[in-house]
């Protein structure tokens, strides 16, 4: 069997996925830190051996992502918006037309056309506010991994607005609500809330009619999901590992 | 007591010592190019704008510093002054006056208030500033506030309707102010003829910027040396510089890239280049632009109908006020025009549109562009930033897509 690679590596997560070219076989990640090409390459490995498969299976590596300039092992290399749309319309079996993708340090609203290809695009500038590093961020103050947060937000009881999505003023304005008394899951919900809002700053008003798309790790958090539905008044999907939509479309791009 | 003043002077040395490293920096990597010729280094030698005395002493006239477009260089050059235009592309300038303003205070103003603090001598340079957009209109009473020795600036007051008769007229009697101050610096009088000998040489300037312009629309120079080689023509007198430009040969490349695009948007001045930077790197190739720092500087061609000296002022006057596509301008239809009616010949699918931050003419601009552009097919991408490099990757990321989206459909 010949497989094809995508290494996404971005600001959080290294990810890695091994595919025929139309579905899946393996993926894998690994949290970023320095020495990304020979994170990337355990990653691979061991999808390899996994899959029982040797280096010579592979018919090609491409690169997407903030990183897709360090790693050596990638042949190609192919932007993170072209390689999203590309990645999600095809997992979506062609139903994708609005994508939303939470970055760990951007945000992007990616618009397909009906043959996939990327018809316009909106991305946050060099601010983090409402991106992957502001749960990251939450998630260690109020010392729950972010896997629970969408169970804990189902258990707020009050509804508390944070002021700010920005990363630095949110940081103290939690801390002062945890002061006050404020649960962990009231603030849990108003984090999900206020990130839901600032995606639906950028989204507008674009026509939602085939629903959205939500991908990248925090799509996982199902209280999100259900903070963005409320706030666009519209469908949200989301694949069963949105994480690694990126990658694929990468490997399956050039 | 003193103890503050000699940090604040401290910090001003400091931001002079790294405003030149960044000038530096930039020199470098144009030398560094692998499209760099010897032929470019007589404009790497005279682009940066710092140094005024230097200018003067290149030129052999006296200075005036302009902000701004729409001042008739002709008169000035007719009344033997050297035309500067003054603008700061430095993040250390821009940093240094960063307190003290509000945080979206435009850059390039925020900038040259620095650069002035650096010389003392400043006041000594005259600056004539039409009154374009608020920051350039609060510039004097900025630096009066902000500086020792402020510079003085002459306004010429800009009506904001082009297509309006009272408004041309009150232009008309502006460019007649400019022409008496002018004189009254001089110790005498523009006459005719020396007008025309200014029109002449500006003209010259004009044709040698229309080659590099269709060298640039062949894509035989690259948007970073044309914005250095156009950006530089005030480094020293129009006709040197015309003959330098000149003498420039392009060759083709061969080449014939996918993602032709339009540069549109707020100015880029040296040595702030990042942008220019980036777009060559995603693989865009820019053939045409109508930014004030580039293609701007150079008003469209002139007709003489009436050479006498009324009959060339009024020209002038008409050719800066109604000719010009800044977005300070309430009527402005022509911008639009401009870029549609340069698609089919320079073959661009796409317009970047670059938005500085506390720029809000151009900020405002971008919205009313974008959906009158994407009816006529044109992709439209609204980049917004500032000098500092954290993020270029953002940037690079979104060129990419860009230039990607350009090119057609992803490979599935």
């Amino acid at each position: 069997m010949k497989v094809k690679v995508g290494v996404d590596l971005g600001s959080a997560a290294i990810k890695v996925v091994l595919t025929d070219g139309a579905a899946i076989l393996w993926r894998g990640q690994t949290p970023t830190a320095p020495g990304q090409e020979i994170l990337a390459k355990k990653v691979l490995k061991k999808g390899l051996s996994e899959l029982g498969l040797t280096e010579s299976a592979v018919t090609k590596v491409v690169a997407t992502g903030y990183g897709k300039g360090l790693c050596g092992l990638a042949e190609e290399r192919v932007d993170e918006i072209t390689a999203n749309a590309t990645g999600l319309y095809r997992l979506s079996q062609g139903q994708g037309r609005l994508i939303v993708n939470i970055g760990g340090q951007d945000l992007k609203i990616i618009h397909l056309d009906e043959r996939g290809r990327v018809a316009d695009f909106k991305m946050n500038d060099k601010c983090a506010a409402g991106t992957g590093r502001f749960f990251e961020l939450a998630a260690r103050l109020l010392d729950v991994p972010l896997a629970d947060f969408g169970a804990l937000s189902e258990k707020a009881s009050s509804v508390v607005t944070l002021n700010s999505t920005c990363v630095v003023f949110a940081e103290s304005e939690m801390v002062s609500l945890m002061a006050t008394g404020v649960t962990a899951g009231d603030i849990a919900s108003a984090l999900q809330t206020s990130v839901a809002r600032r995606v639906a700053s950028l989204v507008g008003s674009a026509n939602l009619g085939a629903g959205v798309w939500l991908d990248g790790g925090p799509a996982l958090n199902k209280g999100l999901v259900k903070a963005l539905a409320d706030e666009l008044l519209a469908e949200v999907f989301v694949l069963p590992e949105p994480q690694y939509t990126v990658a694929f479309g990468a490997a399956i791009t050039v | 007591m003193t103890e503050p003043l000699d940090r604040l002077s401290r910090l001003l040395l400091k931001a002079k010592a790294k405003a030149l490293a960044e000038e530096n920096e930039t020199l470098a990597w144009f030398r560094r190019r692998p499209d760099y010729r010897p032929e470019f280094e007589y404009f790497l030698n005279i682009v940066g704008q710092g140094d005024l005395a230097a200018i003067a002493d290149r030129a052999g006239r006296p200075v005036i510093a302009l902000l701004c477009n729409q001042s008739p260089l002709e008169l000035i050059v007719a009344a033997g002054f050297q035309p500067v235009k003054i603008a700061s592309g430095s993040l250390a300038e821009t940093s240094f006056s960063g307190f003290g303003w509000p945080a979206l205070t435009c850059p390039v103003v925020k900038g040259l208030l620095t650069r002035l603090a650096f010389k003392s001598s400043s006041r000594s340079v005259p600056i004539v500033a039409p009154a374009t957009c608020d920051w350039v209109a609060k510039f004097g009473e900025m630096a009066r506030f902000a500086l020792p020795a402020p510079p003085s600036v002459a306004y010429l007051d800009l009506p904001r309707f082009k297509q309006d008769p009272f408004s041309q007229k009150k232009w008309l009697s502006e460019v007649y102010k400019l022409k008496n101050y002018l004189e009254d610096l001089r110790g005498g009088p523009i006459t005719r003829a020396n007008l025309l000998a200014a029109i002449a040489d500006l003209n010259a300037a004009y044709a040698a910027f229309l080659s590099l312009k269709a060298a640039r629309l062949k894509g035989q120079l690259s948007l970073s040396w044309f914005l250095l080689i156009v950006g530089s023509f005030f480094g020293d007198t129009p006709r040197r510089w015309a003959e330098n430009a000149r003498r420039l040969t392009f060759k083709s490349n061969g080449s014939n890239s996918l993602a032709k695009v339009f540069l549109a948007g707020s100015p880029i001045f040296f040595p702030n280049f990042k942008l220019p930077a980036l777009m060559e790197e995603a693989g865009l190739t820019t053939v045409a632009d109508d930014l004030c720092s580039s293609e701007r500087i150079f008003p469209p061609g002139q007709v003489l109908e009436d050479s006498s000296l009324p009959g060339l002022l009024a020209s002038l006057a008409g050719r800066y006020h109604q000719g010009c596509l800044c977005p300070t301008f309430g009527d402005n239809d022509r911008r639009i025009n401009n870029i549609l009616g340069q698609k089919n010949e320079a073959g661009f699918t796409g317009v970047v549109f670059t938005v500085l931050k506390g720029c809000h003419p151009y900020d405002l601009e971008s919205s009313l562009l974008e959906p009158a552009l994407k009816e006529r097919n044109l992709r439209f991408l609204r980049l917004e930033t500032d000098y500092a490099a954290e993020d270029r990757q953002n940037l690079l990321t979104r060129l990419e897509a860009f230039g990607q989206s350009l090119k057609g459909e992803p490979g599935f």
